[in-house]
């Protein structure tokens, strides 16, 4: 179907420019403000140069929108970009591996959204974003990717009206969040900013000092402003966390998995069912004494950086079983075993036999340049070795049926689970010591952005040739 | 005690063993000429003291390893490297004191070139590099002959398992 050229919302005009304030206000309030009288060379020359960007920056905001647009093409999509050098990029439908859209509070004034589509490539060309559309221009272009689907992998089945939700945050939740990620604490970085802002200005340390006389002699009020300051801090915490986690929405159908999130700016991600190539549950040492964990769902899709990662997990604050249950509905396959073997102590002595580069290299870097210093050596012996004993403790491994599942990390606790299908390829590695103690290393790796190396170090001869034979029959 | 698994069977060139003895010979004494100038301007120049020390140990570590690598590694190589193509999986194998076993699914395989250098031309090898969303991976030294022939025949195979479309349906 051929439904013509589109042009973004005007909107987007206005979306851009506020982006646009939001990172210029800084340079503005310094330029013009902070440096107000002064005649330096390079301020005056900073005013120009900032005028002429600015200038520039609207004006190409301008042309952006004149000449930005797409259209859907049969079972493809076609991006027309740039302004001097014209740029056409275009891809098939069935190529799409997530979808994400997010409205900020400049998209919500306009009654507008984003949307972006990561396909499975890597490189600048593997999303596609459309800044600016209405809602119905997103539900069109949504509409013709499932119908795109649908005509290829011919499945007939029922189509997905019926969601189901799993999850929806409390504010039971966000309290128990808001507490575990710690944001309680941001007001210490907050008051100092403050302080030494305000410390510029007037002449606060003096104050400060009869203030402070004045507050030990009267120490209650030492206590009161405590907890009024410890008051304000939860308040903000709880304000920051709900805004990030508030209206947490987990729903599935039977080929799609949503999560919706945000107050204020909200941010909507789904994925195929079939795209997920590996299910993480991560728990911090925090997360564990309070029998929270979070999972984050591996996909192939552009998810180089931390904010996508964090966009492609199920809720972080989740208490333990109730997320197993949640993954257990909708991805069935993705059996997550509680109770995993760990590897005979034979393997902690075989990780503590492993030369000690570190080590050799900090006693020949002291004995060289600072030699009372050797001590430091010792710590870092001993933090080598404790870190050594943390790993055979925590690594464990099972395999049942087509999924694998390993554990790594002390302090960070994750637990990786994949499938067979998932595997890009496997590796059997054992050196001579590993040999002696009959035990070899397996490295395997999944699609993903970067991609996801999995070693496991010390696994028993006998696993591993099951396990390559278990990869090969396939 | 070995790991069961079953061994791929085919071999590279026994030419293999030349080849990497002459490049190792070539980049070996390249750099231990780089360093014997580098040694002789510390002495012509004065520059400090520490840096002559460097450069000697580097040299030591240079010519142990160029022992090691031109009389002794390339046999080891030419001798435990194994690898079979068939329609559903790469398989490789090599190394002696760290042995290494890799898999590949044909599926998985994206692209198939093979590549020469100068003195593989002399002895007419090829470098196979099989290349998929992960990684890389290269064969060494396969004679002329077989090399066209087996990157046709990946080609071939991985095309027909190119399945990325409706990648794990089966298990969704």
């Amino acid at each position: 179907m051929t439904e013509g050229v589109k042009r973004y919302h005007a909107a987007f005009i206005a979306v851009e420019l506020v982006s646009f304030l939001k990172s210029s206000i800084g340079f503005f309030l310094f330029l013009f403000i902070l440096k107000g009288s002064s005649t330096a060379t390079w301020v005056i020359w900073g005013r120009y140069i900032f005028l002429i960007a600015s200038v520039w920056t609207i004006f190409s905001i301008i042309l952006k929108w004149y000449f930005h647009c797409y259209e859907i093409v049969g079972d493809s999509i076609v991006v027309h970009e740039g302004v001097v050098v014209k740029k056409q990029r275009s891809v098939a439908l069935d190529r799409i591996h997530n979808q994400v859209s997010n409205t900020t509070f400049v998209h919500r004034w306009f009654g507008l959204t984003s949307l972006t589509l990561e396909t499975g490539t890597s490189g600048e060309n593997a999303t596609f974003t459309f800044p600016v559309i209405t809602e119905e221009e997103r539900q069109r272009i949504l509409l013709s990717l499932e119908r795109g689907e649908a005509s290829i992998e011919a499945v007939a089945k029922g189509k997905s009206s019926n969601t189901t939700i799993h999850f929806r945050s409390t504010k039971k939740d966000l309290v128990r969040a808001s507490f575990t990620s710690l944001s309680f604490l941001a007001i210490f970085p907050l008051l100092s900013a403050i302080y030494f802002n305000l410390a510029d200005f007037f002449q606060i340390e003096e104050t400060a000092e009869n203030a402070l006389d004045y507050l030990l002699i009267h120490w209650w009020m030492l206590i009161v402003l405590f907890v009024l300051a410890l008051a304000i801090s939860v308040g903000i915490g709880f304000i920051k966390t709900s805004m990030k986690y508030g209206n947490y929405v987990i729903s599935d159908d039977s080929e799609r998995i949503y999560i919706e999130k945000g107050i204020g700016n909200f941010t909507s991600f789904s994925i195929q069912k079939h795209r997920v190539q590996a299910v993480i549950v991560e728990q911090t040492i925090l997360k564990r004494l309070l029998g929270l964990a979070s999972i984050k769902l591996l996909s192939a899709g552009a998810f180089g950086d931390e904010k996508g990662q964090e966009k492609s997990s199920l809720y972080p604050f989740m208490p333990k079983h109730e997320a197993y249950r949640i993954l257990q509905i909708m991805l069935p396959h993705y059996h997550i075993e509680e109770k995993m073997n760990r590897f005979p102590i034979k393997v902690l002595w075989l990780k503590l036999l492993q030369p000690y580069y570190l080590t050799i290299l900090a006693i020949i870097g002291l004995m060289i340049f600072k030699r009372e210093w050797l001590w430091v050596a010792a710590i870092v012996f001993g933090l080598t070795i404790l870190s050594r004993i943390l790993d055979y403790w925590f690594t464990s491994y099972i395999r049942h049926g087509k999924t694998v599942q390993i554990r790594k990390g002390g302090f960070t606790n994750e637990t990786f689970v994949t499938h067979r299908e998932r595997i890009q390829q496997i590796t059997v590695k054992h050196s001579w010591l590993q040999r002696k103690f009959g035990v070899a290393t397996l490295t395997f790796t999944n699609k993903a952005k970067p991609l996801h190396e999995s070693e496991l170090y010390g696994v028993s001869n006998k696993e591993a040739g099951t396990f390559y034979n278990w990869y090969h029959k396939k | 005690m070995y790991i069961h698994i079953e061994e791929p069977t085919e071999t590279i060139s026994k030419d293999a063993v030349k080849v990497w003895r002459i490049s190792n010979t070539i980049g070996h004494l390249a750099a231990i000429l780089i360093i014997a100038v580098l040694v002789v301007c510390t002495e012509m120049f004065g520059w400090y003291g520490w840096i002559g020390i460097v450069l000697y140990i580097l040299g030591g570590i240079f010519v142990l390893s160029s022992i090691f690598s031109i009389l002794i590694e390339p046999t080891y190589l030419q001798n435990t490297w194994r690898y079979r193509i068939d329609q559903q999986f790469v398989q490789m194998k090599h190394g002696k004191w760290q042995v290494q076993h890799t898999l590949i699914p044909m599926e998985k395989v994206e692209y198939v070139r093979t590549e020469q250098g100068p003195i593989m031309r002399r002895y007419g090898l090829y470098n196979l590099e099989i290349g998929t969303t992960a990684s890389n991976h290269i064969i060494p030294a396969i004679p002329a002959e077989e090399a066209k022939q087996l990157k046709g025949q990946i080609a071939v195979y991985a095309k027909i398992q190119d399945e990325d479309a409706v990648e794990g349906a089966s298990d969704a």
